[in-house]
Parts: C-alpha cells; structure tokens; sequence
C-alpha cells in the first residue's frame, strides 16, 4: 500500500513537470515571437537623394560592374538574358535591388527575395543611373501611411491585388513555376514601388488607375493584414478553411481517439 | 446465450423477497453478465471515500468555475472592435480564444468529473460477460430463411402477380419524379425564350435604345481614358450604367499589351481591340469565376478556382486547364470626349459555357445579330491581323 502510493506520487510529480515544460515552451515562444516584432527592421527609407552626375556616374560604374552582362551596355537588354532597362525607371530599380531579386543569383522561373547586395546609397545611385537613361516611373518623396483610408485600402486591394496575392497578402502560385510573393516581408516602399513598376510578370498600376492616395490605401491595407492578430488564435498560415478543416479533423480527432483510448486503458 | 437459458426467470413471489442487491445482480445474470465482484468501494465516511469525493468534486468545481469565467467574460470584457495599428489589439484579439478556452475547460472539467465518479466511487465491480462467438446456429438461419422465402413463394411476388409489381415499380418511380420536381422544376427555363433580348445575350454593355454607347468605367464610377494606363498593365472595368458594377455578366478586364507584343485576335473579332487595349470578360468560361490573375509577360490570365489559364496574346484561347471556349472580347473604341466606350455588347455569352458548344452556333438557335460560324479558326501565327485604332 505504501509502496503503491509511493509509485503514484512519483508519476505525478512526473505528469506535473511535464506540465510546467509544456507551460514554459508556450510562454517562451510567445516571449520570442512579441521580442521579434519589437525588434523586427520596419524603416524604410527610399526617398530619392540629391541627384547629381557624380551619384549618376556612381550608379553608373556601380551598373557596369554588376548588371552590364545581362542588361547591356548601354541597358538596351541582353538578347535572352535580361531586358532592356531603358525606360524602367527609379521605382523598378530600388524594388528589384532593394528586394535583392537583383543582381540575379541563378537562372529560374522567378528571382526569389533574398538579402540585398547594395546599400541604400549605391541602389539609389544605380536608380538615378537608370532613371537618367530614359525616365520612367519614380517613387514619391515620402511614403505615408498614417492617414492612408484602411476600408477603401482593403477593396482596392481585394479588387486589384487579393486575386494573385490572395486576400490576406499570403502570395499564391502563378503558371510554370512563377508566383505572386507573400507581401509580409515587403517595407512599404518595396510595394509601393511593385505597384509603379509592375515587376516580373506584376501588372502596373499607373498613378492614374490607382492615384498616389489609393496606393498608401492599399498598402494600409496590407500592413493591417500582416499586423493582424489573428482571433482564433494560430492562423495556419492564412490559407483558409481548407488546411484549418485539416487541422481540425487530424489532430481533433487524433485527440479525441487518444483520450478515449487511454481512459479506456486506465479503468 | 447459455448463461441467459440456464437462469431461470424467479417468480413474483421470489422476487418480492429478494433484496435490491440481489436483484441488482440477477438483472445483470438474465443479461448474461456475472459479477464476480461486487460491492461498495469504501466503508461509509471513511477518510478515503472522503478524499475520493474531493477529487471528482475538485473537477466539477473547476468546471463551475470556468462556466463562470465564460459568463464574466463574455458579459464584461472591452471587446470592441481595435484596428492593427491600435495598441489595445491585443485586448480584441483576446476576447474568443478567451470564451473558447473557458467553454472548452467547463465541458472538459465536467466530462473528467463523471469520469472519475465511475473509476473513484461509483461500487468496485469484476462483471463476467458470456459471448457467443460466430454467426448464428445453424437452425436459426436456416429456419429464418425459409420462413422469408415461404412468404415471397406464397405471396407470389416472385413468378407472377406482374400487374402489381410494375404498378408498385410505377407508384415509387412516380413519387420519385414529383418529389424531385417540387425543388428543381423551378430551375429549368428556356434561356432563348427571349429571342434576341434572351438573358444569355445581353449584358449591361449593350447600347442604349437610342443608340448611345456604354463607358467603360471604374470600381468607383469614374471614366477611364488610354493614357489611364500604362504599357503592361490590367485594369479591371464596369459598364458605366446603374448598376453596372454589381452585374454578374459585366465585369471586363482591359489590358495595355506592350505595342511590339505579336497579338492574334480571332476570326471575325478584328478590329474589337483599340490598338493595344484589349477588353475580355472577367468571367472564365469553365464555371464563372474571376479570372484575373494576370501575368504581364507571358500575357496569360489565370483562374484561381482551377487553374484554367488564357493566353491574351492569342485571342484569349484556353491554354490550359478545364476551361473550354476563350473568354469573350469585348468591342471597344474611345468616344468624341476621349473615353473608352463599348462600341457594342459582347457576340458570345459570357461566362460559363455549357449553354453553347462554339460560338454563334447552338443546338437551340443562333445569336440573332451574328452570323453562325464554324468552330473559331485561329490565323497561323506569321499572319497577325493589322491593328490599327
């Protein structure tokens, strides 16, 4: 009798530990996850500098060092390589350099993100490069979103946006191995600058189809999507109810199975 | 089975005298269960039943509690609706995991109280229970199915009576027929009743009566002109009549194809682009969704329902997927005050396709306004058609 409570008492204190470990791992991840949002970069700066020849001539040797051998000497574009740049403008260069899709790392369906090469001066001295080669579309002085209008942000974005980047800006796939990228990693220069230079195989918006006011909107919009916390607690990726009815069926299930099947081994 | 023959069923008399536990158990015996052990589990009052007691209580305690939890919170907690950029979002976001987390632990609680009355108080019990094991004895089957097929034989349901069974066949196939009807005859109408007003051939694109042509507009109402825009882009637009924004046949998506992108239009359709402008219907031919998933540089649009994939460099042809006919384009032009217009309604029904196997040409008549023809011929590719606005 002793030794049997004995027994009971030691695989309590083992349930109990087991218990405090799992209490632990949840708060740690929550402590992890609130100290990367504090901590996380969210600046962004792009605001175009005091454009002279000298940064131009910068941008210039900054080009003919990395870009020249698919985008030509004189950006007219590389038969099968790369296209001509003529035109392209200082929004297409500061998204595809400050993204790091550019310089081109390797052949492939769609140059993925990745950590940027250049600094913030040298991109901006191969944007004014690039933008003096031809015009082309420009980032405004400033983004800000403070006043933006979230609601009207959120049905521009579900009209022109949600069909490819889906509704809660998790990306999706596109034909031959191209996709549309999730949108949480993006500063908001980065979209605005996607939504003036149509990149890849993005349509462009003109400031006329989506003015200047209506693209803070949108990318009100996508800010408020990311910053979300989801009410149901975890969101499974924001996919929608096809992996949540997974979930719930496999591991509701799987509990419910395991704790029938264990109360029934107990009695 | 033998446990249940070899009991004998008492008398009354016999079970007037019988105490409630000797009746308990002699229910369970006719039932073919033996209760090797049986009994209370503790002395009445003794320390252990009481700390037994204590812990099925502790469980029902806590479910009472968490109910309570789930009233106070839902009664009380600041769950107004905080945008993302609020600070207070997290008080927002908290409110359902908060009810669910308290309901879940109420009913859980509850569950794990009646549980362990079974196993901590309920009487300590070792019940025997006697299976028989396969299928029935021998005589029981066979004794069943002659008794079956007896009555089939003497009803004569199996060789004659022929008049009562196809009538029976007739009475149900009958019911069947009308119980279906009731729901979906409602649904089934002649969609070319019309003639050439039929529902399938207009949309909010056609010109007015008095011959004025529709502008092509945007989500909030206002005219669109070419230099609206830019070279690669998609614009999606509405007939600008009332309600032309909300009709399901209407939404178009207009396109700025680059100027030296080599275009094929399909036959009988040339002239319905405005030089590099190009207006389809939004609405994918396989079962209606909106395709718009746009790739600038391929100039293939996709649906995201089932990947059905339209090349627009090539008059809009189903290059992939399940859908079947092109989306339909539509004819546009640019007005006297410089707007796009829709010179007129689409030649094709919009949208889902199975009314039609090609354009023009149905199995119940023809569009009234456009010739039959044959299946669409696509032009071989080193004859593009001149484009010209």
């Amino acid at each position: 009798m002793q030794a049997h409570s004995g027994g009971r008492f030691r695989r309590r204190s083992k349930a109990l530990r087991r218990v405090t470990g799992l209490v632990g791992l949840v708060l740690a991840l929550a402590v992890l996850g609130v100290g990367y949002s504090a901590f996380a970069p969210t600046g962004n700066s792009a605001a175009a500098g005091p454009v002279d020849a000298e940064t131009i001539a910068h941008g210039k040797s900054l080009f003919d060092t990395s870009c020249i051998s698919c985008h030509g000497a004189n950006l007219e574009g590389v038969d099968g390589k790369g296209p001509s740049l003529i035109g392209a403008g200082q929004a297409a260069v500061y998204f595809q350099l400050a993204t790091g899709r550019m310089p081109a790392k390797a052949n492939g369906a769609q140059m993925p993100r990745a950590i940027p090469v250049f600094n913030q001066q040298d991109i901006d001295a191969i944007a004014a490069y690039v933008q003096s080669m031809g015009g082309g579309a420009q980032l405004p002085g400033s983004i800000d979103i403070a006043n933006a209008d979230l609601a009207k942000g959120a049905e521009l974005y579900r009209l022109n946006c949600a069909s490819c980047h889906n509704f809660t800006g998790k990306g999706g796939a596109l034909s031959q191995g191209k996709y549309a990228p999730p949108l949480n990693q993006a500063t908001n220069t980065e979209i605005y600058a996607a939504m003036l230079s149509g990149p890849e195989n993005m349509p462009t918006f003109s400031d006329a189809q989506l003015t200047p006011t209506e693209k803070l909107d949108i990318i009100k919009y996508v800010r408020a999507s990311n910053d979300t916390i989801s009410p149901g607690g975890y969101d499974l990726g924001g996919f929608g109810p096809a992996p949540e009815g997974l979930i719930a069926f496999l591991v509701g299930m799987g509990v419910i199975v395991s704790i029938t099947l264990w109360s029934g081994s107990r009695s | 089975m033998s446990t249940v023959d070899k009991t004998a069923v008492p008398t009354g008399d016999e079970m007037a005298g019988m105490t409630q536990e000797e009746l308990a158990r002699l229910g369970a015996r006719l039932d073919g269960v033996e209760l090797v052990e049986y009994g209370p589990r503790f002395e009445a009052d003794s320390p252990a039943e009481k700390r037994a007691e204590r812990q099925v209580a502790k469980w029902f305690l806590l479910s009472a509690a968490s109910a309570l939890a789930f009233i106070l919170i839902f009664v009380m907690w600041p769950a107004g609706y905080q945008d993302p950029f609020s600070s207070r979002q997290w008080i927002y976001a908290l409110f359902t995991p908060l009810l669910g987390i308290t309901l879940g632990a109420a009913i859980l609680c509850l569950g794990i109280g009646v549980m362990s009355i079974a196993r901590r108080i309920a009487p300590h019990e070792i019940a025997v229970q006697q299976r028989h094991v396969g299928p029935s004895a021998d005589h029981d089957r066979r004794t069943l199915g002659a008794e079956l097929m007896d009555t089939l034989d003497k009803t004569g349901l199996k060789t004659r009576r022929g008049v009562l069974k196809s009538s029976l066949l007739l009475a149900g196939g009958g019911l069947a027929s009308a119980a279906i009807l009731a729901p979906i005859g409602g649904l089934i109408r002649n969609p070319w009743a019309q003639g050439k007003d039929s529902e399938l051939w207009v949309t909010p694109w056609k010109p007015a009566a008095d011959g004025t042509l529709v502008r092509l507009t945007m989500q909030d109402g206002s005219f669109v002109r070419p230099e609206d825009l830019a070279t690669g882009s998609l614009m999606t637009v509405f007939p600008g009549v009332p309600g032309g924004a909300t009709a399901s046949d209407a939404a178009v998506m207009l396109f700025r194809l680059r100027p030296n992108e080599p275009i094929r239009v399909r036959t009988g359709q040339d002239g319905f682009n405005y030089g590099e402008f190009f207006a389809f219907s939004k609405i994918c031919t396989h079962v209606g969704c909106p395709v718009s998933l746009y790739e600038d540089q391929t100039g293939r649009v996709l649906c995201p329902c089932h990947q059905s994939q339209f090349d627009i460099h090539d008059g809009a042809k189903p290059v992939f997927g399940p859908a079947t006919r092109p989306l339909p384009q539509l004819p546009i032009s640019v007005d006297q005050e410089g707007y796009f217009v829709a010179v007129h309604d689409f030649i094709e029904p919009v949208g889902p396709g199975f009314w039609e196997s090609f354009q023009g040409s149905t199995p119940w008549g023809s569009h009234p306004e456009v010739q039959p023809q044959p299946k669409p011929v696509f032009p071989p590719f080193g004859q593009l058609p001149k484009e010209n606005p």
